[in-house]
């Protein structure tokens, strides 16, 4: 982040909503995904760029976040201080290799349905779990992987067996998602609990 | 895939946790196979074995549940698939120690000065051992005791009446015989030098910034020492000191007035003559970390990233100071200090309050002139 022109900054409440906007940020305009953060539920997605790049892809990914969830944040920072990178706790990893299809996201409160639901999802639809995040605040989110029919089925699933679930948060299907944005998101970190 | 199934119990707090995995593993043929927490005190513990002992045991670990604290939520998973289960967290952070055939007694509280002085006063009140502790989220802490059912139920009584005059008791637990594969629930116990003082003075606040504040009160108000600012939970956060009783006292009340000030001050509490492991415990020091500078120092504090980083940008950019370091206090609120002069970090901090406060929630900015030369290197930011 130091050096770069300017820092686009999407905030949410959960993720799912964060990556929604990443992806969408970084499809919008020439931007660099530089990672994320979290703190109490919330999450932060960061990207570079040239000033008039990050404000065209805020605006991007403001409006594919409010897809997903009604308040967001959307922030630029102009020729930030090198500390600023100091604050990005998941920077994206190199040389990720992903497979090309659509990404699913399911959040919850709560880790508990999770295990059912993406038990249901993998074994009704060609889809793979690659990772549940937690970013505390009880906010759980699986991402899975597969082609855009078998992640659409693997969805309707999900919301058909957490429809009557107080602590669904939200669900968001990303065809073609960003590779950067896989690197960012879905790759085990281990741990995030408590 | 798998022959068997999976079953999986969501409970807020430790003690209904304990009570109904021990409950789950009496009840039928199944193991312990996982456990993870996602703030706000929700933990989950996974069990497999064959379908129909994962059923029974969920039934009765529900009503365990129910009957001992507050029940999420429960599932089994027959024939579980792998390409579910294998990205999922719970697996990690298994290995804790081994359960020995005597009774537990689980102290969960609010915070962790009531913890600490109940442990103190279950320690004193019985012949039990004191494990280790740890936060679930939500300042929801606890720490259990082992020994014989008579003397856990004693000391049990005894801590929860004293937590009790600090602060909130969520949940107390004895479990008579407890089962042998509850070990991965079990907090490991720090091991630190067990050692006597006369006494141990806790300030628990809400946020990073107002405890740091509070530490330098209380170390130029009386000959004490700070041993550690523990690692908070739900934005809660707790200076250690201890001292001759007469210094302690007066660094606490020092220290409780400037928490506040600053910010809100949760608890403050004086245990007179801990117990050597109580203090092994809790309070060892952390490594030591930190510059030395001997500058004047800025403490911000925000709710939200943005916030945060915007400040931050807008302080290094108003004034000639330097980022040191950031704190998140249990993944609740999130800080940043800045070193420089007492002038450059003043204009600095008002420079980043105003910009936190249009960006997000502040909970604190403030300059502190000069560091006690006590704190340095023994902060957790750097």
């Amino acid at each position: 982040m130091a050096g770069d022109p300017a820092v686009g900054m999407i905030e949410v409440q959960g993720v799912a909503a964060a990556i929604v906007g990443a992806d969408a940020a970084c499809k919008a305009a020439d931007v660099k995904l530089a990672g994320w953060s979290s703190i109490g539920g919330y999450t932060t997605a960061f990207f570079t760029g040239s000033i008039s790049d990050v404000a065209a892809a805020l605006r991007s990914g403001e409006e594919a976040a409010r897809g997903v969830i009604e308040h967001v944040v959307a922030v630029p920072l102009l020729q930030p201080a090198a500390a600023c990178s100091h604050f990005v706790d998941f920077p994206v990893r190199d040389d990720s290799d992903f497979p090309a299809g659509a990404l699913g996201l399911v959040e919850t409160r709560g880790y508990g349905a999770h295990i059912h639901t993406n038990d249901q999802m993998v074994k009704t639809a060609a889809v793979e779990v690659v990772n549940v995040l937690t970013v505390h605040d009880r906010v759980v989110c699986s991402l899975i992987l597969g082609d855009v029919g078998g992640v659409t089925e693997a969805i309707a699933v999900a919301q058909k067996l957490l429809a009557d679930c107080e602590h669904l948060l939200g669900t968001a299907l990303i065809p073609q998602p960003r590779p950067e944005v896989l690197a960012a998101y879905a790759v085990p970190m281990g741990g995030g609990g408590v | 895939m798998s022959s068997g199934a999976i079953g999986m119990l969501e409970t807020r707090g430790m003690a209904s946790l304990m009570a109904s995995t021990d409950a789950m593993l009496k009840a039928a043929e199944v193991r312990l196979c996982g456990r993870h927490g996602i703030g706000s005190g929700w933990l989950t513990a996974v069990i497999a074995g064959q379908v129909a002992d994962v059923e029974a045991a969920i039934s009765v670990g529900e009503v365990e549940a129910n009957r001992t604290g507050e029940l999420i939520g429960a599932q089994v998973v027959p024939r579980p698939d792998a390409r579910a289960t294998d990205a999922m967290p719970h697996a990690t952070g298994l290995g804790a120690e081994e359960v020995q055939p005597r009774a537990i007694g689980l102290l969960e509280t609010q915070g962790l000065t009531p913890l600490v002085a109940g442990a103190d006063a279950m320690l004193k009140a019985a012949q039990v051992e004191l494990g280790g502790w740890a936060f679930i989220g939500g300042a929801l802490c606890h720490a259990p005791i082992f020994g014989d059912v008579a003397a856990v139920q004693t000391a049990l009584e005894v801590g929860r009446q004293a937590a009790e005059r600090i602060g909130t008791v969520y949940a107390t637990l004895v479990l008579p015989q407890p089962s042998e594969g509850l070990g991965p629930l079990l907090p490991p116990a720090p091991a630190g030098l067990t050692r006597s003082t006369g006494a141990l003075g806790l300030i628990e606040t809400i946020g990073y910034a107002s405890v740091v504040g509070s530490a330098d009160a209380m170390l130029k108000a009386a000959d004490v020492q700070v041993e550690r600012l523990s690692i908070g939970s739900g934005g809660r956060i707790t200076a250690l000191a201890t001292g001759h009783l007469d210094d302690v006292h007066a660094a606490v009340r020092a220290g409780a007035e400037t928490a506040t000030a600053l910010g809100e001050l949760d608890a403050s509490a004086v245990v007179s003559r801990p117990d050597p492991a109580l203090v092994a415990r809790f309070a060892t020091a952390a490594e030591g970390l930190g510059s030395g500078a001997r500058q004047a120092m800025g403490l911000i504090e925000t709710r939200s990233t943005v916030a945060l980083v915007r400040a931050v940008d807008r302080m290094l950019k108003a004034a000639a100071v330097e980022y040191e370091g950031g704190y998140k206090v249990g993944y609740y609120l999130t800080a940043a200090v800045v070193r420089g002069d007492v002038g450059a970090v003043q204009v600095a901090i008002d420079a980043g309050r105003e910009e936190a406060v249009e960006h997000g929630e502040l909970v604190s900015a403030y300059a502190i002139p000069q560091l006690y030369s006590g704190l340095e290197g023994r902060l957790p930011h750097v």
